[in-house]
């Protein structure tokens, strides 16, 4: 139980000093960021714009203002993933906007507003979403594993101890340190001013 | 009064008929532990997204080349950078290093200046036919470090007789170990090719096949080589500068 707990704040530590690591300006970290989080943030543009082009160029402009305006990052754990998704948003509707002017100029699409407030109500919990999957193939198997088919495929605690051929005692603990995990990922993302 | 701690309230999530009674009613009259486990349950609601799709290879080349080319103040920590040529967006280079027109005018100006100093000096180019037939100067690049804006001399581009040669006068590089080599980059930002070495450290003339620059070979790019053999840029750049 308690090396659940331990990992996460040892997690906690690798993310708060890649942030002070970019706030200071190595490029370095700016690569590990990119690697780590590149893909949350074009999955997230993917399914909030639907087109493979723009989740390209978001991606690219998200990376890219997070390096310029890297001084008005708080070097803190959960801060830089949802400082990510944050700026990912006015990029994904910096892009909405744009097509919604073509939209006009092209006079095609009347009801483009009422369209563009039900997506981008939506976009919230896409991101979680996404937070919440990220959490999960982060885990350090057979936690990730475990916890994939508890909640992704539903199975049984029972099901699983047999499938993964663990005590059912395990099974459980897994699962609700899994739990847990991704509760502080979420939660991090959430209660982060943006 | 003590709240049901957070093991307690995933394992009401998770098999609620196995629960105490005294923790399901102490979180049905508290608050504090109502929002946690409401929480907790938005983490089990939300548990079943599709796997995060990574971007191609190509964005991660596009974000560091545009922040390297936009940021010359950002390296590693003895202020050089590697060299990344790989996507680098054409447009973010031609931004920085833009001539405007009587900029290029005068920095070609000075190139020829300073070429024609040299062949006083050295004596190894006539001086008289140079002056009376000094070709067509066709583009020129003010050269700047990478790590700051400072100026590291001028290339330019002279046309005479359908021969192109490019004539560098480079300035302030760092005298470190090692040869500097002349590179063209284009802006495609895909390729790249030698020219030759400033054998005397800072200048020389080089005669490169006329297509080249149309192609898009624009990027003037002086390294430093170590004498290791090895054909390939040492991905150390002292200078660089885009022929307009």
């Amino acid at each position: 139980m308690v090396t659940g707990v331990r990992e996460f704040e040892e997690q906690d530590d690798v993310v708060r000093s890649l942030a002070a690591r970019l706030v200071a300006g190595d490029e370095s970290a700016l690569e590990v960021i990119y690697d780590r989080w590149s893909a949350l943030v074009h999955t997230y543009a993917l399914r909030a714009l639907g087109d493979a082009h723009d989740a390209e160029d978001v991606t690219q402009q998200v990376f890219v203002a997070a390096w310029r305006s890297r001084h008005t990052l708080t070097p803190s754990a959960s801060a830089l993933p949802a400082w990510l998704i944050g700026i990912a948003r006015h990029k994904i509707a910096d892009v909405r906007e744009a097509r919604a002017r073509d939209a006009r100029r092209s006079e095609a699409v009347a009801a483009l507003p009422v369209l563009d407030a039900v997506d981008q109500s939506a976009d919230g919990e896409v991101a979680e979403r996404l937070v919440v999957r990220q959490a999960v193939d982060e885990l350090p198997d057979p936690r990730r594993t475990i916890v994939l088919l508890a909640f992704w495929q539903g199975l049984s605690h029972t099901e699983i101890a047999e499938t993964v051929g663990l005590p059912l005692g395990t099974v459980k603990s897994h699962v609700r340190r899994g739990l847990i995990q991704l509760h502080q990922q979420l939660e991090g993302v959430r209660h982060v001013p943006r | 009064m003590f709240h049901v701690d957070l093991d307690d309230l995933a394992d009401l999530v998770l098999d609620p008929d196995a629960t105490p009674e005294a923790v399901r009613t102490h979180v049905a009259s508290c608050p504090a532990c109502r929002d946690r486990l409401d929480a907790l349950l938005d983490v089990r609601r939300l548990a079943d997204g599709e796997p995060l799709v990574a971007p191609p290879d190509r964005v991660r080349d596009r974000v560091l080349a545009q922040v390297r080319d936009a940021d010359p103040g950002a390296g590693t920590a003895d202020g050089r950078r590697p060299l990344s040529v790989a996507g680098a967006p054409a447009e973010a280079r031609r931004s920085r290093n833009r001539v405007p027109v009587w900029a290029a005018g005068l920095a070609a100006g000075i190139a020829l200046v300073a070429g024609l100093g040299l062949g006083r000096l050295t004596g190894d180019a006539p001086a008289t036919p140079e002056a009376t037939d000094p070709g067509t100067v066709v583009a020129a690049a003010d050269l700047t470090a990478l790590d700051s804006d400072a100026a590291r001399g001028v290339a330019s581009a002279v046309e005479k007789d359908d021969t192109l040669t490019l004539r560098v006068s480079a300035e302030g590089l760092d005298d470190s170990d090692g040869v500097h080599e002349v590179w063209l980059i284009n802006t495609d930002g895909k390729r790249m090719v030698a020219i030759g070495f400033l054998a005397s450290g800072d200048t020389g003339q080089f005669d490169v096949p006329l297509g080249l620059i149309e192609q898009g070979y624009r990027i003037v790019d002086i390294s430093v080589e170590p004498d290791d053999g090895d054909p390939t840029h040492s991905g150390v750049s002292l200078a660089r500068g885009e022929l307009a």
